[in-house]
């Protein structure tokens, strides 16, 4: 894009079609990616929904420069991520290779069931965390939607990892990829994306 | 009648003239000394027991239960309306009133309400003192202003105790004695001035003294009925007959002797009974009388200006040990209404095994409440301590204490050993851990390494040899490789060295 209509789509008083309601993002720090969703990044204070064949494919390593992003801001104390019923226990040396404060993150481990998104509800809604990643299976829409309001009401993002067998399932959610790992990388496809289009992204250099 | 004429106990003004004895206590004056307010809870044995809520539409007596007349010692007003007076003995009360409902005194518990009335009347001055079994005496002057005036104050406090379903007589004397008597007479006044008392002493019966019960009696026996008659009676006699101790109690009375009163101090820590109007067998059931402790607990902690990080609840059953509960919070409660929240998860995640006659609630040490938070500024810039305190205390309430946790690296060579459960936020302030050199560690770490038996996925990088361990029993030599799987998911895995030589699963990078 040239510098003159980089200008013009800054200006307040233009008004696009396309764009309407650009929200407010954190860069993916995966340019590939970044160039297909609405705002440059992940949208924040919103539910974003990432569908994964199985545990490991690269949905964290695909998350991580984002969480680094929102947790570690320059001059402030790191602020939490919460990790709700993830599948392993996160490991404190890998965090902190990632530029992650180990210290900062809150895992909670509930009991399966309800409970689990009853965790992921509060932890949004209380405005305490920086991002908040959840692990869950079966979601029936009403759950999602709840989600989707304690997000925008803590201003939080919330990452919903869940299995790609639920690709096919209705969601309120704001961003929806689906990820496959491929050749040492990492294949997303954009599902659904508010202000945004479909699209596939092949071969994400994920390290 | 004789001479020289004694000195009576208190003179009459013409005969102060006659025979000086010590001037009333300058103190006393109006306007400068003390005012002290009295209030008397004629059926606090009764309301120890049973809250007026709970007493329903049955007349109840309370009886002592170590006296063999079983006299009547309070009662509730359905009970006084047929006719049943303390005093009274349970047999005439029984022939009275049939379906009587008959409880037995509980002095403990007495005493408990008493400490919660004491702490109560703390909001309206800080001299506040005791005076079992059945009063609180208040030191007014100073707050007077402050309330406008004796009557309101009067007012406001007999609203206060009608709102938690008590009844007193209220009286005001420069005298905490004199307070005392007026109150138990039931005569609701105001006395200012020292002098004004003997005038009233002709309406204070014998018994508003409480002096033992033989004493009155033979008083009684000399044709002596009021405090009027009491004081007419010859000092150095009185004293000869009945003991200095009563004397000088008299003198307390009418200001001519200093009565220094014990001040009621809260205690270090909260710690009550809350009982159950019937066994509770399902926890949904103890929520007012957890509500009712609650209450009492915010009294306490406003009265003394402090917070609780640790609270302690009790489920009392009748014939086996108590379920414990505890209550740990990350952020200190200064109020009972977080605490309230906490305790409905915790409470819901507990199953009776027995049902609950009580509840005990007993708090940590007290902590000072900062008046204002010295992290005011850092709001909104980086984390909420606040929010992630309230955070942390819901999650833990509903699942236990264990499952809410952060993850600290440790320096030690061995993957399973590298890290440790950390209590979120104590880590807060030291400097954010540095990136190691070391080769990539997977983000996701298994509890156990898996044997890997038939693997068939294709290794990318490695071997990073990790050894030894041999000083605490856990030796290690492993080669440790990065590894695809089929599913194209990127592995930790690692082959024991020989002798071994079998591959483990030990961590997936996520």
């Amino acid at each position: 894009m040239n510098g003159v209509a980089e200008l013009l789509l800054r200006h307040p008083a233009l008004w696009r079609g396309a764009g309407a309601g650009v929200p407010e993002t954190v860069p993916t720090s995966f340019r590939a990616l970044d160039a297909r969703l609405p705002g440059g990044g992940w949208p924040l204070a919103t539910l974003i929904e990432l569908l994964v064949p199985a545990t490991g494919v690269g949905e964290i390593r695909l998350l991580l420069p984002a969480l680094k992003r929102l947790a570690m801001v320059e001059g402030t104390a790191p602020r939490w991520v919460a990790w709700l019923a993830p599948p392993h226990l996160p490991y404190a040396p890998a965090l902190a290779d990632a530029g992650l404060d180990p210290a900062r993150m809150l895992v909670v481990r509930p009991r399966a069931g309800p409970d689990r998104l009853w965790a992921m509800e509060q932890a949004l809604r209380s405005g305490a965390c920086a991002a908040v990643l959840g692990w869950a299976g079966t979601v029936d829409g009403t759950a999602l939607r709840r989600l989707k309001l304690a997000a925008e009401e803590g201003r939080t993002p919330a990452f919903l990892l869940r299995p790609a067998t639920h690709r096919g399932d209705g969601s309120p959610a704001a961003l929806r990829l689906v990820l496959a790992a491929r050749d040492f990388g990492l294949d997303v496809e954009i599902l659904k994306s508010r202000g945004g289009a479909p699209a596939r992204v092949e071969r994400l250099p994920i390290h | 009648m004789f001479e020289p004429r004694p000195a009576p106990i208190v003179p009459a003004a013409a005969s102060r003239r006659l025979v000086p004895l010590p001037a009333p206590n300058a103190l006393a004056e109006p306007g400068k000394g003390a005012l002290w307010l009295a209030a008397h809870f004629p059926s606090l044995p009764l309301d120890a027991l049973l809250p007026r809520a709970c007493q329903g539409r049955a007349a109840v007596v309370v009886t002592a239960p170590d006296d063999p007349r079983r006299t009547v010692v309070a009662c509730n007003e359905r009970a006084a309306r047929q006719g049943i007076a303390p005093g009274m003995g349970l047999n005439a009360a029984l022939a009275r009133v049939p379906g009587l409902r008959v409880e037995e005194r509980r002095p403990a518990a007495e005493a408990a309400l008493l400490g919660r009335l004491g702490r109560w009347a703390l909001q309206f001055t800080p001299v506040v003192s005791l005076e079992p079994p059945g009063a609180v005496l208040a030191e007014v002057r100073g707050s007077l202003d402050l309330f406008g005036g004796a009557t309101a104050l009067v007012r406001r406090t007999l609203a206060g105790l009608s709102a938690h379903g008590l009844t007193a007589s209220i009286a005001l004397a420069p005298m905490p004695r004199a307070a005392l008597w007026l109150a138990r007479a039931g005569l609701a006044t105001t006395v200012t001035r020292t002098d004004a008392l003997p005038g009233l002493a002709a309406r204070l019966p014998l018994a508003c003294l409480h002096w033992p019960e033989d004493t009155v009696a033979t008083l009684a026996g000399l044709g002596i009925a009021s405090v009027a008659d009491l004081v007419r009676l010859p000092r150095t006699r009185f004293a000869a007959r009945f003991g200095p101790r009563l004397l000088d109690e008299l003198d307390e009375g009418f200001g001519r002797r200093p009565a220094p009163r014990r001040r009621y101090v809260v205690p270090e820590r909260f710690d009550e009974r809350v009982e159950l109007p019937a066994a509770a067998e399902d926890a949904a059931l103890l929520e007012p009388a957890l509500e009712h402790g609650l209450a009492r607990l915010g009294a306490f902690l406003n009265a003394r200006a402090s917070g609780i990080r640790l609270l302690r609840v009790d489920l009392l059953h009748r014939a086996r040990a108590p379920t414990r509960l505890s209550l740990a919070l990350a952020r200190m409660a200064g109020d009972a209404a977080g605490l309230r929240l906490l305790l409905r998860e915790r409470l819901g995640r507990c199953r009776l095994e027995s049902p609950v006659d009580a509840l005990r609630l007993r708090s940590g040490v007290l902590l000072p409440l900062r008046i204002r938070d010295p992290e005011l500024f850092e709001r909104g810039r980086g984390a909420d301590p606040e929010a992630t305190a309230r955070l942390l205390d819901l999650l833990r309430a509903r699942f236990g204490h264990d499952a809410v946790f952060s993850v600290q690296p440790v320096a030690e060579h061995r993957p399973e050993r590298a890290f440790r459960i950390a209590e979120p936020g104590l880590a807060d302030g030291l400097p954010v851990p540095r990136p190691t050199a070391r080769t990539a560690r997977p983000l996701w770490m298994l509890a156990e390494p898996q044997p890997l038996d038939g693997w068939d996925g294709t290794l990318v990088t490695g071997p990073e040899r990790i050894e030894t361990g041999w000083w605490d029993g856990h030796d290690v030599r492993r080669d440790y490789y990065v590894a695809l799987s089929r599913a194209g998911v990127r592995l930790w895995i690692f082959r024991e060295r020989p002798p071994g030589q079998r591959w483990f699963l030990h961590g997936v990078f996520g």
